[in-house]
């Protein structure tokens, strides 16, 4: 069963997920359009040169700004998701066991960290999961817009590291925590492009790309529709 | 202190119009994580308290995130009850923030051409943020 969760179940799941993300991207892009953004030209009577903004002017905007956003208002919560997907991307791709399957696969070595840091990224994971789940359920606020969903899609994302973490330390029966690791790994594949964890693709996406006031990019697109 | 032109609900009317921007609405509400991080950015969330039914996320997801996984077939009464979410509750003011980038005005907007197409409208006094019993 084991060897076949981590060989074609595997391989298919990992084709589902880029195939999966591809759609996505190309879905968002059918839906968007570029944006025309017109050009804007000054009458020459009000053509004047702009008025000269200090450096106290600038820094208190700067200032101004990072009190109004979320970082500053919610220093907790954006620092745990941060850690929470960072670790969450960087512990399976950097993982020396999984790099040492993919190298017998005769596919390319990929660079990993030691086991101990591995580790440490785990730990990372589950307590910003349970910190997260604490947050979905006692908080009100959080509480109120929780379904199910939200429930699954957090212990989707986390059975992977929770039964890798049990496998490691040879915690409980081995060969039943390995496969349900694998099991958990191609899962969460499979559903990462279909499920409300494709929030990774419409992040970028819309942050980087669309038109708006909290652009990060270059936001040159607008719906389509 | 609604104009009900309509007592009965045209569901077929809603698919219509929910299946003219299906895609685009649905991939929104998916992206939504549920993280609560739009509340602080509406005024009226932070008028009331921090009462959730202010939230931005809440309003849409009880709206027209309800209406997409019904596919339209609410009652009468369910409609009211978004009309409060979607007037009352909200004074579109376009100031929502959302960390993904959803553009959560624009889905509350939609929702509320729904709520028109059945003779469903704001009026005044919601418009302004008081209940009934608060004007009294």
């Amino acid at each position: 069963m084991y060897d076949l969760l981590r060989g074609p179940v595997f391989w298919v799941s990992a084709a589902v997920c880029v195939c999966g993300l591809i759609f996505r991207t190309i879905q968002m892009f059918r839906l968007t359009r570029a944006k025309i953004i017109p050009e804007c030209r000054l009458s020459p009577a009000r053509n004047t040169p702009a008025r000269q903004v200090s450096d106290e002017e600038r820094r208190l905007d700067m200032v101004a700004r990072f009190r109004n956003s979320v970082i500053w208002r919610h220093p907790v919560v954006v620092a745990v998701s941060a850690v929470f997907h960072v670790c969450l991307f960087a512990a399976p791709i950097l993982l020396v066991a999984h790099n040492m399957m993919i190298a017998q696969a005769g596919w390319v070595a990929l660079p990993s960290v030691p086991d101990w840091f591995a580790d440490l990224m785990t730990i990372a994971v589950l307590v910003c999961a349970v910190f997260l789940l604490v947050r979905r359920i006692a908080l009100p606020k959080v509480a109120a817009i929780s379904s199910p969903v939200d429930y699954c899609v957090l212990l989707l994302a986390v059975m992977p590291f929770l039964t890798g973490f049990l496998a490691y330390h040879q915690l409980f029966d081995y060969k039943t925590v390995i496969t349900l690791h694998a099991l958990a790994g191609d899962l969460l594949l499979i559903a990462l492009p279909f499920t409300k964890v494709g929030h990774m693709v419409f992040f970028f996406f819309s942050r980087l790309t669309m038109a708006g006031e909290f652009c990060m990019g270059r936001g040159r697109r607008t719906w389509a529709a | 202190m609604t104009h009900i032109a309509k007592k009965t609900v045209d569901s077929s009317r809603i698919r219509e119009i929910l299946d003219g921007k299906k895609a685009r609405m649905k991939t929104c509400l998916q992206a939504c994580a549920a993280c609560s991080l739009c509340a602080d950015s509406c005024f009226m969330f932070n008028g009331k308290d921090g009462d959730p039914q202010y939230m931005p996320s809440y309003k849409v997801i009880k709206t027209l995130g309800r209406l997409y996984r019904k596919r339209g077939n609410v009652s009468r009464a369910e409609l009211e009850r978004m009309q409060q979410l979607l007037w009352r509750n909200c004074v579109l003011c376009g100031r929502c923030y959302c960390p993904f980038g959803i553009d959560i005005p624009n889905m509350i907007a939609f929702a509320r051409g729904i709520l028109r197409s059945q003779g469903i409208y704001g009026v005044f006094p919601h418009t302004s943020g008081s209940t009934e019993a608060e004007l009294q």
